[in-house]
């Protein structure tokens, strides 16, 4: 960890954008916008230009440039300089027209001019650029893999350019990179080696990522100061961000020194926006590359930052296909699979397969399913809590978990790789991948851990790498990386999991709408049926009692009695048709949740039911008062109502008790000890064994019709309803001749 | 207390009775006949021809084949358009909404209650499947309507 503590802090904190010097290989002027007043100058304008930086401080640029160029500076100005750049001038000095490129950019409020003089004379039109790149364009377009272009690449710029050694440098992840092609005559090939992130700090990187060309003709050079220090206007130091002559750290200097390299330039590669490596040129002894040669590269450089998508499109195409043909078969399986966890299971090689890797773990719920070599359940779980704040676009990838996460070293063998997908946060639905440790060796250009010298006086000075030998480093902890194709699939995956989580979801509610249409359609029927059914049975009820009105005198007592038995029938028929109807209402009918004081609705009750049978002589036993429960008041009443009037009904004792009370804690499994079982006990007939389970279905009679005050069959049929509407269970006990016990539970919600 | 009279009845009140059922009509008009209070009787057996009736529209254009009742007896389910339409129409009708409407039905949803009373049903009767009951229930509603209710007077348009 000591590399980063240290030299990355000490490299990342130098602010190299505003050195407040220049190279110098060229002036830098800064002029006011738009009056072109010259405000602060490079103070070696007069081995360049010939004139003091007294001279020109608080001048106009006419006393520099002549009517005509300073002309074709506004219009460039007004124009796009980028595409303007290098403006061709020339400055009279001594009688002789000293020729420059001149580089502009605009900043803030200032504008700054950069001349550099022409080595050679003429001019460099565009067909001699169109000569110099057309063929290396057209190679790189040819180029049938990543790195036969890079190849190609380094080759061209080398010739062109004709420095030493010309490589492509790719970037890493996590700021390193490695050497990916050469084109050089020095002996030791820097192909492969890697370096860590310390050598191009973040800073330089960015600076990369503003300016694509980068060039330092001489390491050994003497900065150039400007003149005044600061940006006269904002007294602050000069923004040299844009600058091409920007002085070059004193780190980096030192660092170009050890590696034996006096001449760079370095043309940035850009994928999507980002760094993705750099053409890096070397050369042992001073070398200038005029702003044309220069142009050329970085447009050759553009063309490569073009070509990297193809390029990257093509490479692994096989593998690609592969993973393509693995995602329709998701597609496939999933959208037959109920839900999306029992799809993924099984798909286990495809999933595994999917990634590359050698272990999975679903997660959805508290479910977790693994797949292959993983953690333990409980390290997984772990490991996701974990995961889940870093989680970016629903992503998230390492190759070396032990890093960050340290509790992953038991378990670094099968998992320093992990790749995790979040599906629905809210349903709690994760997918992780894992990768073993592969222990590498990587070939690093010099040791890249030891950045710090220890000064004579004991403290730690930061300093560039002195030795750039071949150092081999054994890596532990790492797994392969995860290739952006695989990262691909697996989105690809997340976006169809996420659609058969939506058609699943789609799929209860259609079923919801139909079971509600179905129970809209019961209701209607109901309603219908029983007044449909009702409707001639009133006639034939009428009619019976028409014909003994009116026929009384022709017929004799039978005829009256078999008309009397039709009307009782009709009236019975109506009782179970009524019956029927208020059992599927209770069904149908919205629960109204209500804290209820059972002591008062039990005795309620009681009383409702000795008004309507004064005759009946029954001891009601309490044993404790009962506490207020959450129900629905008028399914209770009626619920306690038929146990309650059962127990006196079915009762042939002379000395009639009905106790009713309640159990703390399930009288059955014990699971719940806070749920309530209530009973209501009677000393009644008594249910023989073989009658225990028929007795709450419908219209179910144990008795002769007119036995024990008669009845439709249907009270103990709505008690069961009741019931099993508040969540709860009902079952009886009894003891033919002794006794019954009905038990029930209402939801534990209902306890309390 | 003065008991304040009703106008003395000029002619017999006619009773619109809007029923589907001829046997439940018959069971209705047996009942009926045997009232102390002569009563002319008009049926219609759906709801377009009890709203026609009461519009003088179609066949009973003429002013004298539709006389206003002085009570409407009315079933809920009839064909076509049904009894809750044609109360709701009544109690919407200016002319309309003061003739006592009695809902005499084989429903006892809670629901056509409701709906019922709220369009404005002076009555509510659920036919019983009962012989006795029912002779009760119909001398009652005559008793109640025709003799101890003074009913308004009808506008002749």
């Amino acid at each position: 960890m000591t590399d980063e503590t240290i030299d990355l802090t000490n490299c990342d904190r130098e602010l190299i954008h505003i050195p407040s010097l220049i190279q110098p290989h060229g002036v830098l002027l800064v002029l006011q916008d738009p009056t072109l007043e010259i405000l602060q100058v490079s103070s070696n304008t007069q081995e360049v230009v010939g004139r003091q930086p007294e001279e020109l401080l608080g001048k106009p640029l006419s006393s520099l440039l002549d009517v005509k160029q300073i002309k074709l500076l506004q219009k460039c100005l007004a124009e796009d300089f980028e595409s303007v750049n290098p403006l061709n001038l020339s400055i009279k000095y001594l009688n002789k027209s000293i020729y420059f490129d001149g580089i502009v950019h605009r900043l803030d409020n200032i504008i700054i001019l950069e001349l550099e003089p022409k080595k050679a004379k003429g001019e460099t039109g565009f067909f001699d650029f169109y000569q110099q790149v057309r063929g290396t364009i057209t190679r790189i377009q040819k180029a049938p893999t990543l790195l036969e272009m890079c190849q190609i690449v380094v080759t061209e710029v080398r010739r062109i350019t004709g420095f030493e050694r010309v490589m492509v440098y790719k970037f890493d992840q996590e700021g390193g990179g490695s050497v990916i092609a050469e084109d050089t005559n020095q002996e030791t090939p820097y192909l492969d080696l890697h370096y860590p992130p310390s050598d191009i700090p973040k800073q330089a990187r960015q600076l990369y990522t503003l300016n694509w060309l980068r060039l330092i003709p001489d390491a050994s050079y003497q900065p150039v100061a400007l003149i005044p220090a600061n940006n006269p206007l904002t007294n602050q130091p000069l923004d040299l961000s844009l600058s091409v002559l920007r002085s070059v750290s004193p780190i980096h200097l030192e660092y170009m020194q050890n590696m034996g390299v006096t001449a760079s330039m370095s043309i940035s590669l850009m994928h999507e926006k980002k760094l993705w490596g750099l053409i890096a040129c070397h050369h042992s002894l001073p070398k200038y590359v005029s702003y044309n040669i220069r142009t050329i590269c970085e447009f050759i450089g553009q063309v490569m930052s073009v070509e990297l998508l193809n390029k990257e499109a093509s490479e692994d195409i096989d593998y690609k296909n592969q993973l393509k043909s693995l995602q329709t078969q998701f597609v496939e399986e999933l959208s037959q699979a109920e839900y999306f966890i029992d799809g993924m299971v099984q798909l286990k090689s495809q999933l595994l397969n999917l990634a590359s890797a050698t272990g999975a773990a679903i997660c959805s719920g508290n479910q977790c399913v693994r797949v292959g070599k993983t953690p333990s359940e409980e390290e997984v779980h772990d490991l996701l809590d974990w995961i889940k704040p870093q989680f970016y676009h629903n992503l998230f990838e390492t190759r070396s978990l032990t890093k960050n996460y340290p509790t992953a070293e038991s378990y670094k063998a099968i998992a320093s790789g992990v790749l995790a997908l979040e599906i629905s946060k809210v349903h709690h639905n994760y997918i992780l991948w894992f990768r073993p440790e592969i222990i590498q060796t990587v070939n690093w250009g010099g040791n890249p851990n030891k950045p710090v010298e220890v000064l004579s006086d004991g403290s730690l000075r930061m300093s560039p790498r002195k030795s750039f030998d071949l150092w081999q480093e054994t890596v532990q902890g790492c797994a392969l990386p995860w290739k952006p194709c695989e990262i691909e699939a697996v989105t690809e995956l997340r976006s169809l999991v996420v659609g058969v989580v939506l058609r699943q979801a789609d799929k209860v509610a259609s079923m919801n709408f139909e079971l509600q249409r179905s129970n809209e359609e019961l209701d209607s029927f109901a309603y219908v049926a029983s007044h449909d059914l009702k409707e001639p049975l009133r006639g034939i009820h009428n009619y019976a009692n028409f014909l003994m009105e009116d026929y009384a005198d022709v017929l004799n007592d039978d005829g009256i009695a078999k008309l009397q038995t039709l009307v009782r029938l009709t009236q019975r028929m109506e009782d179970l048709i009524n019956s029927l109807l208020h059992f599927s209402r209770l069904g149908r009918a919205e629960l109204i949740r209500q804290p209820v004081n059972l002591s008062e609705l039990v005795q309620q009750v009681i009383t409702t039911l000795t008004i309507a049978r004064p005759q009946s002589e029954v001891e009601f036993r309490i044993p404790q008062p009962f506490k207020s429960v959450q129900c629905d008041r008028d399914q209770i009443n009626e619920l306690f109502s038929n146990l309650i009037s059962n127990a006196i009904k079915y009762n042939d004792k002379p000395q009639k008790w009905v106790e009713i009370g309640f159990i703390e804690g399930n009288a059955e499994s014990k699971v719940a000890p806070t749920s309530l079982t209530f009973y209501v006990r009677d000393n009644g007939i008594g249910i023989s064994q073989e009658h225990l389970d028929k007795i709450f279905q419908i219209f179910r009679r144990l008795h002769g019709r007119d036995d024990f005050g008669g009845g439709t069959g249907v009270g103990l049929t709505i008690a069961r309803k009741i019931v099993e509407r508040h969540g709860g269970r009902i079952w009886v006990e009894s003891t033919p001749t002794l006794g019954s016990t009905f038990y029930f539970t209402l939801s534990g919600e209902a306890n309390r | 207390m003065t008991r304040i009279s009703a106008p003395p009845i000029h002619q017999t009140p006619v009773l619109l009775i809007v029923e589907d059922s001829n046997e439940d009509f018959e069971a209705l008009q047996r009942f009926l006949g045997r009232s102390s209070v002569a009563i002319a009787i008009q049926r219609c057996i759906n709801g377009e021809q009890a709203l026609a009736f009461l519009y003088r529209t179609g066949s009973y254009v003429d002013r004298q084949s539709a006389p206003r009742p002085g009570l409407i007896v009315l079933d809920l389910n009839l064909p076509g358009t049904d009894g809750r339409e044609v109360l709701r129409r009544i109690k919407q009708d200016d002319n309309l909404k003061m003739i006592p409407v009695v809902v005499f039905t084989t429903s006892n949803n809670p629901k056509d209650i409701e709906v019922c009373y709220q369009y404005g049903a002076n009555s509510y009767i659920v036919k019983p499947i009962n012989f006795a009951q029912l002779k009760r229930d119909v001398q009652m509603l005559v008793e109640y309507w025709f003799e101890v209710t003074t009913l308004p007077d009808c506008p002749e348009d």
